[in-house]
């Protein structure tokens, strides 16, 4: 076991989508409905094969369903889950429950059942109120099914609401982009993720732009369309807490950021079940199996293993120190507000951050893409627009 | 093994005409490679002529065959390359054999250097025994082959042998020819040694391992060798012969093949076309030997980390020990700092030195656009020879500038007749005369300067013929003509290994494409980067490249984080192989975009 004394996040994977998205290449399968519940008793599996193996209940304070679509499973599923996992963990009272769900495959009842259950945040796969940009990305909803669904949400009680939208499509004009975000805002949610949209490899999304089919976009474009986001929702009272991410500020001035993400991002140990998912804990990066079918035979059959592992597990990696402290780096330096302490740092590793880095830290500042604020190193103004640059120095 | 059974002998043709398939199965014939061990191209031992399928390096076995009287024969093979550049390989192997297996492809026929390499053998005196492979394909039509050979050499084209190194049809027959016309070695075993150093390599135990043809005289394995060139002086390491490995013998007799550990680590003091003798009993007079290698393209080549410059010293060094041909000197160029110059046989040898720094040495390197030497007279009288481009002086001091041009031979269907002559004379290549050495073919002669041939010549002319033109080439004179520096500016300053030697009238529109290519080729950096183009103290063309405005992963969570850590790697080994130049980054490929202007 690790010195970690918690709490923990725990992500759980739902590989299920309606259709498979043309950009898309994450761990995920259209057409599979039919293994879904053979899928969710194997997942409840896995996360009691892993407390066994613990030994003892780790205390957790988020849990994050992602996908895939993860509202395309029944309330009685959902159900299911969140009481495999109260029962192998201690779910902490100050806890947040997101769930990832997809506008038209929602409606009253599914969410009231999922608020009802203890799921206290939703992040909702909007990507663009745009018809033509969500043909374009083969999303399988309009803009009128996204109001709806917030509107149920709020009306069921959810009170912390994300929008995923999508910039630097093909054919987007900047105007464009300002109208997703103007009528994202119109829905007053509590945070947004905003991506700069990636042509990944072996997408059909790829082979569109590489045939010609597709415009590839213009990056001088979407740089236009970064930067006016981040001015507009900046004086809209918002925080560019991380790279990608806004939020609202809460009561307290604090941005009500996605917490279980910052555990991701502050590099700390994260449990991740179902196909694929990947964890860090206990020094080792552990990730299951991809494939929905071979890892529900595996969970279902297999015996227990030595924690931090189950039946699925497909890879172990073990993090030395060195390479503890670059990820340190890399994933902290997206906190665009919190950035890296360095008193933070030494307690955790024994060591001074900056005699570590001394040489990336003094290239990185005299390009103007690093600076301190305090006990805190931060990207600047340039930096966050040529993050690449900087997080490659630590890898 | 007596004198009169041994036959020396080599394979020549044109590339992939298939040399090293036949060596395979006259290997496997002979039991000198077991089936099991057996794969294609056994001869080819290098990783990269494994991977592009051709030869590099000439490669000698041998190989005990009984032959159709009964008696037993020591066969020694030398596989030769085909490829234009490799010409020089070729003649040494020739100096160690009495015999030559000309082989020529049923589907393709005569091509440039059957006719290149055939000569080469006849002027070498050797017995030449002309033989026709892939008789299997479809498309073979031996035949007209054979007419066309006999119409060369005069055999009787019904006597040529037809086989299919593919598939072993007919191999049996090759080695009885081979026994009954390849005379045997003439060599006198009590005249005083005379081995012929006709290839060397380089063994980190054995130092630098001579290849030898023993002409009068024997060696025993402790017997002390002088060199007689550099007068070195060696105890073998060990002698032996290639079966196909090294196989460490007691003896080397009169007229056999084998090889002479020396113990030497440098290749000043062992030189291919050297002659070894007795150090006690020495022979009067060395060998002939082989003129030297003369380069055709010089080109430089930089560490990307200046500190890397030792490990490429290093690696030239030991490549050199391979390859006879590589010449290089130490150079300083203002952009690039600390390097080499270095000369090739041709563009293919180039390319292949550089793989091969990259591959075996793990170096990055950066290779400037190559280019030919020129012949600079100067107002004073005095006459320089450049082959770099920052070596050419002020143009006020120039009272006229000699380039290089050559002899070309261009084989082709006459279908092709009007593609080749728009290639060449586009390239300010220059008609001389044709010549139609068999029905539908054509041998096209031009002039042409070197510098032409060098850029994009071949793979045009490929491209142009759907791949059936060959070529050949010699050198013919320096003649002066109107030639220019087009100089490059990056971030407003001249970097030196961009510029080139163009002729005058094309200084405008090279330097245009030049600036669109680099343009391409330069990635977009933290600010942004101008690039010009000037030809005597005149800008002709400008371009920006922009500055890099977004570059950041959107998203990396947790189920990322390795993925995202492999990108970021990948980036930035792409960012370390670049060149650093003033302050921005050049890749590599912006060096030989000279090279790569196009047809338009
Ligand atoms: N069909 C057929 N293909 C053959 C025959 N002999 C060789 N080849 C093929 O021709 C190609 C070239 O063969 P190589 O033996 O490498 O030719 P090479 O003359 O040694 O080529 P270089 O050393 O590069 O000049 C290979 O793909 C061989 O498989 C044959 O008899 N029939
Ligand atoms: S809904 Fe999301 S996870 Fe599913 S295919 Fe589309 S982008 Fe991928
Ligand atoms: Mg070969």
């Amino acid at each position: 076991m690790s010195s970690f004394l918690g709490p923990y996040s725990l992500y759980l994977h739902i590989p299920f989508c309606r259709h498979k998205c043309g950009y898309c290449d994450f761990n995920t399968y259209a057409g599979k409905e039919d293994l879904q519940p053979d899928y969710v008793r194997a997942l409840c599996a896995e996360i009691t094969q892993f407390a066994e193996a613990a030994g003892e209940r780790l205390p957790l304070h988020t849990v994050f369903f992602g996908g895939g679509t993860p509202s395309l499973l029944t309330s009685q599923q959902l159900e299911a889950i969140l009481s495999a996992v109260s029962e192998a963990f201690e779910l902490l009272p100050d806890n947040e429950i997101t769930l990832e769900a997809n506008p038209g495959t929602v409606d009253l009842a599914s969410l009231q059942a999922m608020h009802a259950m203890g799921i206290n945040r939703l992040s909702m796969g909007m990507q663009s109120a745009n018809p033509a940009e969500l043909r374009i990305l083969e999303r399988q909803h309009d803009f009128d099914d996204v109001v709806q669904a917030i509107d149920w949400a709020r009306a069921v009680g959810f009170e912390n609401i994300n929008l995923d939208l999508i910039f630097g499509l093909p054919y987007q004009s900047i105007g464009d982009w300002q109208r997703n975000v103007e009528l994202a805002l119109g829905l007053n949610p509590e945070h947004l993720s905003l991506y700069n949209l990636t042509i990944e490899h072996g997408t059909p999304m790829e082979k569109q732009v590489g045939r010609g089919l597709l415009p590839e976009p213009d990056p001088d474009e979407a740089a236009e369309m970064y930067i006016w986001t981040m001015q507009h929702l900046n004086a809209e009272g918002w925080r560019h807490y991380e790279v990608s991410n806004w939020a609202r500020p809460d009561d307290n001035g604090e941005p009500l950021a996605c917490r279980h993400n910052l555990q991701y991002w502050r590099n700390l140990p994260y449990i991740g079940l179902g196909a694929g998912a990947h964890g860090f804990i206990g020094g080792l990066r552990v990730a299951d199996v991809l494939g929905p079918g071979v890892y529900i035979e595996r969970c279902l059959n297999g015996a227990l293993r030595k924690f931090p592992r189950t039946a699925a597990t497909a890879s172990v990696n073990e993090i030395g120190p060195y390479t503890e402290m670059q990820e340190t780096m890399m994933m902290g330096l997206r906190l665009l507000e919190e950035g890296v302490s360095s008193s933070d740092f030494e307690e955790r590793f024994g060591k001074q951050l900056e005699d570590v880095f001394a040489e990336e830290i003094a290239y990185l500042r005299g390009l103007g893409l690093l600076e301190k604020h305090d006990d805190r190193w931060l990207l600047t103004g340039k930096g966050r627009m040529l993050g690449n640059q900087v997080f490659m120095q630590f890898v | 093994m007596s004198q009169e059974h041994i036959r020396n002998f080599c394979i020549i043709a044109h590339i992939d005409h298939g040399k090293s398939t036949l060596a395979d199965r006259l290997l496997q014939l002979t039991g000198t490679i077991s089936d099991r061990e057996m794969q294609a191209q056994v001869l080819d031992t290098m990783d990269l002529e494994r991977e592009k399928g051709v030869t590099i390096k000439a490669s000698a076995v041998r190989m005990m065959h009984t032959g159709k009287d009964g008696q037993e024969y020591e066969l020694n093979l030398i596989d030769t390359p085909g490829h234009v550049d490799f010409g020089y390989e070729v003649s040494r192997a020739l100096a160690a054999c009495e015999g030559a297996l000309l082989i020529v492809d049923a589907s393709q026929g005569m091509e440039a250097q059957t006719l290149a390499n055939l000569y080469l053998a006849l002027e070498s005196d050797l017995e030449i025994i002309p033989v026709i492979n892939k008789i299997d394909l479809p498309a073979a039509h031996p035949d007209d082959v054979a007419e066309e050979i006999s119409n060369l050499i005069g055999s009787n084209p019904d006597e040529i042998l037809r086989i299919s190194a593919k598939d072993g049809t007919n191999i049996e027959a090759v080695l009885d020819v081979v026994v009954e016309k390849v005379p045997p070695p003439k060599g006198d075993p009590d005249a005083p040694l005379r081995a012929l150093v006709f290839d060397t390599h380089y063994d980190s135990f054995k130092g630098v391992v001579a290849y030898v043809r023993l002409v009068d005289g024997k060696i025993a394995h402790q017997d002390e060798l002088e060199l007689m060139a550099t007068e070195a002086v060696i105890r073998p390491v060990e002698i032996g012969v290639f079966a196909p490995d090294l196989q460490a013998t007691k003896n080397l007799s009169t007229g056999s093949v084998g090889y002479v550990a020396t113990g030497l680590k440098t290749v000043n003091e062992s030189r291919v076309g050297d002659t070894f003798t007795h150090n006690e009993q020495r022979a009067e007079e060395g060998l002939p030997g082989y003129q030297e290698p003369k380069p055709m393209v010089f080109a430089g080549i930089y560490p990307v980390e200046g500190e890397d410059f030792d490990d490429l010293k290093e690696a030239l060094e030991k490549l050199q020990l391979n390859d006879a041909s590589l010449v290089y000197q130490a150079e300083t160029s203002q952009a690039l700092n600390f390097g080499f110059r270095c000369g090739f046989l041709g563009m293919f040898h180039m390319e292949i030195i550089q793989e091969r720094l990259e591959r075996e040495y793990d170096l990055d390197i950066i290779v400037t656009a190559p280019s030919v030497e020129y012949e600079v007279l100067m107002k004073d009288g005095k006459t320089l020879t450049i082959d770099s481009p920052a070596e050419l002086p002020d143009e006020g001091d120039i009272e006229e500038i000699g380039e290089p041009w050559m002899e070309i031979q261009i084989f082709t269907p006459t279908d092709y007749y009007g593609a080749v002559m728009d290639v060449a004379t586009k390239r300010r290549g220059i008609y001389v005369s044709e010549d139609y050495p068999t029905q539908g073919r054509v041998q096209l002669n031009f002039e042409i300067p070197l510098a032409e041939l060098i850029v994009d010549f071949f793979d045009q002319l490929k491209s142009r013929t759907r791949g059936y033109a060959s070529l050949d080439y010699q050198f013919k004179e320096y003649r002066p003509e109107d030639l220019t520096k087009l100089e490059v500016l990056v971030n407003k300053e001249s970097v030196d290994a961009l510029a080139a030697i163009v002729h005058k009238e094309h200084a405008y529109h090279k330097g245009q494409a030049l600036i669109t290519k680099l343009k391409e080729l330069i990635p977009r950096q933290l600010f942004a980067v101008p690039i010009q183009a000037s030809a005597n103290g005149r800008v002709i063309s400008r371009a920006n490249v922009k500055a890099l405005r977004k570059d950041v992963l959107a998203k990396c969570y947790g189920g990322d984080v390795s993925r995202k850590r492999k990108l970021l790697e990948k980036q930035k080994k792409g960012k370390k192989r670049m060149k650093m130049v003033g302050s921005v980054e050049i890749p590599q490929e912006a060096f030989l975009a000279v090279l790569r202007l196009g047809d338009d």
